[in-house]
């Protein structure tokens, strides 16, 4: 290489390093805001963040100045922070003139502790991937060697490492021969490969520990409590940009120590956002990633997002109309993104039609809708609509879901009626949620004299109803800890079993009737932990452990579950109402909430949660403030700055309709009706009470069988055999012939343009355009049977994909 | 016994009308060979599902095979019939039923010429009924009624119907429906009274005083048009749900406090639950217990159609008085009375304090469902301070119970709650305190399930018939002694007394040949044969009437107390055991000969069962004498351990005589006896191709004549060996076993010898304990083994050496025997070349 062209090259790093943000700098972030040393072990790292004016955010900590104000103290290695001697200082932070004071508090730096098989080695198997499922943490374990999976055992993985296989796993007299070294390091074969190597801080820590004998941990040993992950929030300027992320662990004694070296990092979309184990995160595509840390039962995250570099974008003040748009606007305005123009009223009526009353508009409410001057008239449909009956018979519907309403070999088709029977009767009466739920979940008697009672008929294990409560009422899978702790999420063997013992005193008993069964609290039985065998006092999922002596335990539970003391309650039903409008939740799937998959918006979802409390649980009010919003009223069109959003809400989705409301659409446009067993003819798909019943229409489009609590029971993915049927079956087009609705029109001789323009409305909810309507009048001109043409378009209608989505 | 007429109904003109009906029959039977015309009737479906009492009623009993039917058998009194009118698939007979006939539910069956029916119920009411005329299923379109009637109607799938009375105001209109009840399908009725705006002024699907049926009750707050609606609980009617509904101005309490006095006193009652309130009303009490006792509300409105059940005990009543609601609180009840009270209210409990002795054991019993309160009672008793001595929840269904011993004399307390904690004006309960005491009840076990087939005797003219009869007893034990109460004219009944340890029992009834065909319910009963007892119960049986899902449960049932039997037609074969003379031994086996007697020209198969076996003895469940054979083999083999006794046998057969006729042979003798001799055999082991033998000792128990046989059976595949005889007095057997190089080889351990011994000129066999019988393989040479000399090129002659005489047999060595000596040749080995 010339001099020449190393210079130019030189050159042209420099400026590519010190193009910085033309914005201004706004915010200079240092993390951790305050530093404490508790030992002479302990280490800090400090990051420095910079958050310029256009939102744009940098990892600055190379470029920052960091001082330390009492050198005796404290000794500063990079951005690293060692103890020197006992005390109280600070550290300084400067960036483009912006200086930040860092108090730190240095205790027992002449203290070297020993180190902890808890606190220090069996993070080294989750940071290494030791003990994951595929490796040492399998149920029979790989290789003759198991690890708890996830480390939910560390009394027993000690005995493994320690005890098993005489001294090989750990070599107390040559420790650096150990298999738990030489395995790791790939000195000695390793089916798993190296996991780190000789120079690496795990090696030491390992090769410490050993060296001091590998003692068991003292029984009074900290307990991590909690961990926080630094930044708080990055949004990275282009591809390539990084920011270096570190995690910090708080204990059950006060103290706290820097664990990026032992954390376990990981992204929630590596299409945006890579992490390394180092804890340097990269920017990739443009899009948002949570970036999350696990250490020990704790994972957290921290919210990053993707521009592309020198992205040119300009707000434009959109109206908003409630607190939905508000919140909504916020975000869109992080991520660039302007959304969708309002959709049309056609639009607007269909969808709202679809979405709150399941049925499609008729001819008259289209004509009325579309005449009417109001500017507030949306929002009286929206009330209208609300107040309809086929309102509550969806909702009823939905929850017939969660509930898992269907007939089985224990329920009885007359228990599962009025079981229907008790879940429409809140419904309809606009019973609060907070209350139903209580009644349901704190149910006593007979499960025909109290039908809520089939709630506990239907599922009998102990560890299921636990799980299956988490799932619809808190949106949690909480099914992972009951083996190990949940590696995604804050749940904990402990705290499954916990919540599991509010289930466990549900006695059942023969009724008169052999069809009924009588649930009853019966006031006895434990649930043990499969680690140790330990009996589980009744804990509340994220909360207390309250008192339950002598007391119904699921009443407590009920008590607590729904109501605003539980954090997950409002927010999961929220979000499950807002799901429904939305095509997808704020929490997305709806019943998976977990650290791992946070909320798109978590603020919108903490408003809509905490109105709905505020409401007193009454979900018709929320579904009016969804409703009423300007989100739920936007285009299914994009424009460029939100054409690939698919998760924030910043245009309409579209949502294939489900089985029961396509059937009943099909149905009430053709002007035909239904008989399903046990109601009357005529009656809707929506209204069918057993989940086992079903009809071919209805399973081939993914009816619910409701045979599990999953979200995912609801197929609304579209498929070939739902095509096939829609232009083959017999459903579409024996419904026309038996409508007769093309050979009444042509009996009263209506003419052929008001025919087409009739069939429009009531399969689209739009006129034909010019060019339609021209099309047709002249393909059915030449047709001499014309009875057979506008039946052909009819069918063609009710095949086109407008008609089948929700639009 | 009631029965409808002491003399039947004989139709004279039967024949004649009957004769296109044979012709058809017949040609039925041409094409279904097993169609059947004449025995084996049954009763499915008795029409109406209700009737008025003190009226004259056309019932229709229908069913198969009913063309010669002659009586109608009713289980209570109060009918009289004067005609019947017999069809194949029904008899409709005219029947009076007496103005004071009990209401509720009755029993009846149909006795044919060739035999008896099932029974079936139906139930007597106090209204006229009126047939539902469809359309009525919708509030719009109901069927008008008066007042005090019962609707006879039938609800199909998803089918309401609504029933319209006018009411002036103040007036009571109550509804019941008999649904469920009445025992033909599962019908879990919903019915609701409306006003004229839809309004549910009552409604109930189900309630404890009619289970799964309903009653609705309120009072008219002004004069109009009331509505009575009736659908299926969850809308699936189909159209056998048919239903009694009684619409008028009647009371309908649901509880009567106390719910039970003493026999033969006056007692005061109140009905609780009503709409028009409480009714005081002094009942005087009949002298005999009968537990299907209730007493009907009634006032100048009417009289309800079911009545409130109530107790009859020997002892009178302690009431609560409230309050009692814990141990200090405790009110006092004093035995023997029955304790009664109401859980008036949400979490009551009610405590009762009494005296009890040390020893004294009671039957601790709480009445609460079986007399229909919606109590779900929970019952614990407690020493003077509260301390906890016993409980229990649902050891009677929902009602509680338990047997408790009173430790000493003192005071005790005893708790009655709900189990959920639930309480009302209804929950009415009574506690008795009963002494333990035998009790005795008879049977016939089913042949079938949920079936009453052959749970009826009837005995063809000339013949037998025989059935078990089975006894359940509680609280005692011993021998039993079977009674009736008067058989028909002609029937005699051969029976044994039951031992202590059976159950079950042979009962044989024999019909003279000129007995008259006839046939009666009769009081079947046993008493314990021991002298100064008085236990004794008696005959009774269960019709399951309607099962269902889950899990074939039962869930209308009928029981009765009484047996039908009668006189049937004659069938054309009568069976016969020959008596054998020898004793079944045990281990042994008896091949048991039974002959048909037919009549001139009848060929047909019988199938022969036998029901009654003694403990230990097994055989065939089926054995067929053939068409146009007279005679079967039925093979009866006794265990070691058969019950040593002689014992009552009979055979029971079957045969198509158009129709299934059943007959059974006398009540003949099978005794049990002891081997009259056992053999102990050694075990033997030979190498394949070689010889070996057998021993065995003999041990004679009962010494016999002339010559006895014996072979070894169970022996491996070509392993062969000579039968050998033997007398009284032979001590020792000795069997030569022959192997064959490809015996097979293993231990053989089924191997056992069968002795026959002839006694009066039959065989008596049995078998005598196995033994095993060890085939190994020849060792393979030991490796170091000199190799075989082969055979000289020349051979050189040589002086033939006298063969040595053969020597006498010695004992061949025991298995371990040899194990020793090859040990000992293993470590000694005889020097090479040593002599002998």
């Amino acid at each position: 290489m010339t001099a020449t062209l190393r210079y130019i090259t030189c050159l042209a790093l420099v400026i590519s390093s010190t193009v910085i943000s033309a914005a201004e700098l706004t915010e200079l972030h240092a993390y951790p805001s305050d530093i404490g040393l508790y030992n002479s072990r302990d280490r800090q790292t400090i990051t420095v963040q910079a958050v310029f004016a256009d939102g744009l955010t940098r990892d600055v900590t190379a470029e920052a100045t960091i001082t330390v104000a009492d050198q005796n103290l404290i000794k500063l290695e990079g951005t690293t922070l060692a103890p020197t001697a006992d005390g109280e200082t600070t550290v300084s932070v400067a960036f483009g003139g912006k200086t930040l004071s860092l108090p730190v508090i240095i205790k027992d730096s002449a203290v070297t502790p020993e180190l902890s098989f808890k606190l220090d080695i069996m993070p080294i198997f989750m940071k290494a991937n030791c003990n994951t499922g595929s490796c040492h943490g399998a149920a029979s374990g790989k290789d003759g060697f198991r690890l708890s999976l996830f480390g939910f055992d560390h009394a027993g993985d000690y005995q493994r490492v320690t005890r098993e296989i005489g001294n090989r796993r750990i070599n107390l007299a040559f420790p650096h021969e150990s298999l738990m070294l030489t395995k790791a390091t790939g000195a000695v074969p390793h089916t798993g490969g190296t996991r780190f190597r000789k120079d690496d801080s795990l090696y030491t820590l390992m090769h410490e520990w050993i060296d001091a004998g590998a003692v068991t941990d003292k029984t009074d040993i900290p307990t991590c409590t909690k961990i926080e992950v630094y930044p708080k929030s990055a949004v990275l300027d282009g591809q390539g940009a990084t920011q270096k992320i570190t995690v910090r662990a708080f204990y059950s004694n006060g103290t706290n120590r820097d664990v990026s070296h032992l954390a376990f990092f990981l992204s929630s979309n590596e299409n945006s956002v890579i992490i390394d184990q180092d804890g340097t995160s990269t920017a990739q595509n443009r899009g948002e990633a949570f970036v999350m840390a696990r250490f020990d039962t704790h994972t957290v995250g921290t919210h990053i997002i993707v521009l592309p570099k020198g992205l040119d974008f300009a707000w434009k003040e959109i109206p908003e109309n409630n607190y939905v748009d508000t919140l909504l606007h916020e975000k869109f305005k992080k991520l660039r993104i302007i959304p969708s123009e309002l959709c049309s009223d056609e639009e607007f009526l269909r969808r709202a039609t679809l979405d709150i009353t399941g049925r499609v508009p008729t001819v008259d409410e289209y004509n009325a809708f579309l005449a009417d001057a109001d500017p507030k008239k949306r929002d009286n449909l929206v009330d209208s609509l609300i107040g309809r009956k086929e309102f509550v018979e969806l909702w009823v519907m939905k929850w017939a879901e969660l509930l898992t309403i269907r007939t089985t070999n224990q329920i009885s088709y007359k228990s599962m009626l009025l079981y229907y029977t008790w879940l429409q009767d809140k419904i309809a009466n606009n019973v609060p949620m907070n209350v139903m739920v209580q009644d349901l979940l704190a149910s006593n008697g007979g499960t025909f004299a109290n039908a809520a009672t089939n709630y506990y008929q239907n599922e009998r294990d102990t560890l299921k109803v636990a799980e299956n409560v988490a799932q619809v009422f808190m949106g949690m899978r909480i099914q992972c800890a009951q083996c190990h702790n949940h590696p995604f999420d804050r749940w904990t063997m402990d705290d499954y079993y916990s919540f599991a013992a509010f289930f466990s005193q549900i006695g059942r008993k023969s009724a008169e009737d052999p069809r009924e069964i009588i649930v009853f609290n019966s006031g006895s039985g434990v649930v043990r932990h499969p680690v140790g065998n330990r009996v589980m006092e009744p804990k509340f999922l994220g909360g207390d452990t309250p008192d339950v002596q002598g007391k119904d335990r699921r009443q407590i539970m009920a008590n607590w579950l729904a109501s605003n003391e539980n954090p997950y309650f409002a927010r999961n039903l929220s979000n499950i109402v807002w799901a429904h409008f939305f095509g997808q939740g704020i929490i997305n799937e709806v019943d998976d909430v977990r650290v791992s998959n946070p909320p798109v918006n978590v603020a919108l979802l903490d408003t809509l949660a905490s109105k709905f409390t505020e409401y007193n649980y009454d979900f018709k009010k929320i579904v009016r403030d969804i409703c009423t919003s300007r989100a739920y009223q936007l285009s299914t069109g994009t424009n460029a700055t939100n054409e690939k959003d698919t998760s924030n809400f910043s245009h309409a989705a579209l949502r294939r309709m489900r089985a029961e409301i396509m059937l009943d659409a099909i149905t009430q446009i053709t002007s035909t009706s239904n008989k399903f067993p046990g109601l009357p003819n005529g009656a809707r798909a929506v209204q069918i009470a057993n989940g086992n019943t079903s009809t071919y229409f209805l399973t081939t489009f993914g009816r619910a069988k409701r045979e599990t609590v999953c979200a995912c029971e609801v197929k609304m993915e579209p498929n070939l055999s739902q095509a096939l049927h829609m232009l083959n079956g017999d459903t579409v087009n024996s419904k026309i012939q038996q409508g007769k609705l093309i050979p009444t029109r042509l009996g009263e001789e209506v003419p052929i343009p008001q025919i087409l323009e009739e069939l429009y409305i009531r399969c689209l909810c739009r006129k034909p355009t010019e060019k339609e309507l021209t099309n047709l009048v002249e393909i059915i001109a030449q047709e001499e049977n014309k009875q057979q043409a506008l039946e052909d378009t009819f069918w063609a209608l009710l095949n086109s994909r407008e008609f089948l989505f929700n639009h | 016994m009631f029965r409808s007429s002491p003399t039947p109904i004989k139709l004279a003109s039967r024949a004649h009308s009957r004769s296109w009906m044979l012709l058809a029959a017949t040609l039925c039977c041409l094409i279904l060979a097993t169609c059947v015309q004449a025995a084996s009737p049954s009763l499915s479906l008795i029409l109406p599902r209700g009737v008025q009492r003190g009226v004259e009623n056309k019932i229709s009993f229908r069913g198969a095979r009913l063309d010669d039917a002659e009586e109608i058998f009713f289980y209570s009194p109060g009918f009289e019939v004067t005609n019947i009118e017999p069809s194949a698939s029904a008899a409709v007979a005219t029947v009076n039923i007496a103005a004071d006939c009990r209401m509720g539910e009755h029993v009846a069956q149909v006795r044919t010429r060739s035999g008896i029916t099932e029974f079936r119920t139906f139930w007597v009411g106090p209204f006229g009924a009126t047939a539902e005329v469809e359309p009525n299923s919708s509030f719009e379109e109901p069927q008008k009624i008066a007042l005090n009637t019962t609707v006879q109607g039938i609800v199909t799938n998803e089918d309401i119907d609504y029933y319209a009375v006018e009411v002036k105001a103040g007036q009571r209109i109550s509804a019941e429906v008999e649904a469920m009840r009445l025992g033909t399908t599962l019908f879990d009725p919903y019915i609701a009274i409306l006003d004229a705006k839809r309004f549910e002024l009552s409604a109930d699907d189900d309630t404890p005083l009619a289970k799964q049926d309903a009653v609705a009750s309120t009072v008219a707050k002004e004069d109009g048009t009331y509505y009575v609606m009736i659908r299926e609980s969850s809308y699936a009617g189909n159209g056998n749900c048919r239903y009694n509904l009684h619409i008028g101005t009647f009371p309908r309490p649901l509880a009567v406090y106390p719910a039970g006095g003493k026999l033969g006193e006056a007692t005061e009652v109140k009905f609780l639950g009503d709409p028009a309130g409480v009714a005081t009303q002094t009942v005087q009490l009949p002298t005999a217990v009968d537990p299907q006792f209730a007493l009907f509300p009634q006032d100048e409105h009417g009289i309800a159609p079911s009545g409130n059940i109530f107790r009859l005990f020997e002892h009178g009543n302690s009431l609560e008085t409230e309050p009692n609601n814990a141990v200090a609180e405790a009110c006092a009840a004093e035995l023997p009375n029955a304790f009664n009270g109401i859980i008036g209210e949400e979490k009551d409990a009610d405590f009762f304090r009494f005296t009890a002795k040390k020893g004294q054991v009671f039957d601790i019993e709480c009445f609460a469902r079986r007399i229909r309160s919606p109590l779900d009672p929970v019952m614990n008793l407690y020493n003077a301070t509260g301390g906890s001595l016993a409980g229990n929840d649902d050891s009677r269904g929902p009602d509680s119970y338990f047997r408790y011993t009173f430790p000493a004399d003192g005071e005790y307390v005893l708790r009655v709650t709900d189990h959920l904690g639930r309480g009302g004006e209804t929950f009415v309960y009574r506690v008795e305190f009963q002494p333990v005491t035998p009790s005795l009840a008879l049977g016939i076990p089913r042949v079938a399930r949920y079936s009453q087939s052959r749970q009826q005797i009837f005995v063809p003219r000339g013949n037998r018939y025989a059935t078990l009869i089975s006894a359940s007893r509680s609280n005692f034990g011993g021998e039993l002694q079977l009674q009736n109460d008067g058989l028909p004219t002609g029937v005699t009944m051969h029976v044994e007394n039951m031992a202590a340890n059976m159950s079950v029992m042979p009962v044989v009834f024999e019909a003279a040949a000129d007995a008259p065909l006839a046939g009666a319910l009769i009081k079947l009963s046993a008493k314990h044969t021991a002298e100064n007892s008085n236990i004794s119960g008696h005959f009774k049986n269960r019709a399951d009437l309607v099962i269902s899902a889950p899990g074939q449960s039962l869930y209308v049932f009928k029981d009765v107390e009484q047996l039908p039997i009668a006189v049937v037609e004659e069938v054309p074969f009568t069976l016969e055991i020959v008596q054998p003379k020898v004793p079944l031994v045990r281990t042994g086996v008896m091949n048991l000969k039974v002959i048909a007697h037919r009549k001139e020209g009848y060929t047909k198969a019988i199938t022969l069962q036998l029901p009654f076996r003694p403990p230990g003895v097994g055989t065939r469940s089926t054995v067929v004498i053939p068409e146009g054979k007279n005679e079967a083999i039925y093979p009866l083999n006794a265990s070691g351990s058969a019950q040593i006794r002689t014992w009552p046998i009979y055979v029971l057969g079957s045969a198509d005589i158009g129709g299934t006729g059943w007959v059974s042979s006398q009540l003949a003798t099978l005794e049990i006896a002891e081997p009259f001799v056992t053999f102990a055999m050694e075990r033997a082991s030979v190498e394949q191709g070689l010889e070996t033998q057998i021993f065995c000792k003999l041990n004679h128990a009962t010494p016999f004549d002339g010559t006895a046989t014996v072979q070894i059976l169970g022996l491996p595949a070509k392993v062969t060996t000579t039968n050998m005889e033997f007398n009284k007095d032979t001590k020792e057997l000795v069997f030569n076993i022959k192997t064959d190089k490809t015996s097979p080889a293993g231990k053989h351990t089924n191997v056992f010898a069968q002795i026959t011994i002839t006694k009066d000129g039959e065989p008596m066999t049995s078998r005598a304990a196995t033994t095993q019988l060890q085939i190994d393989k020849p060792l393979p040479p030991p490796k170091n083994a000199p190799p075989k000399p082969k055979p000289m090129p020349m051979p050189m002659a040589v002086a033939v050496a006298p063969k040595p005489a053969p020597k006498p047999m010695a004992k061949p060595l025991t298995r371990l025997e040899k194990l020793r000596l090859a040990a000992q040749q293993r470590t000694n080995p005889e020097p090479a070349g040593s002599e002998e």
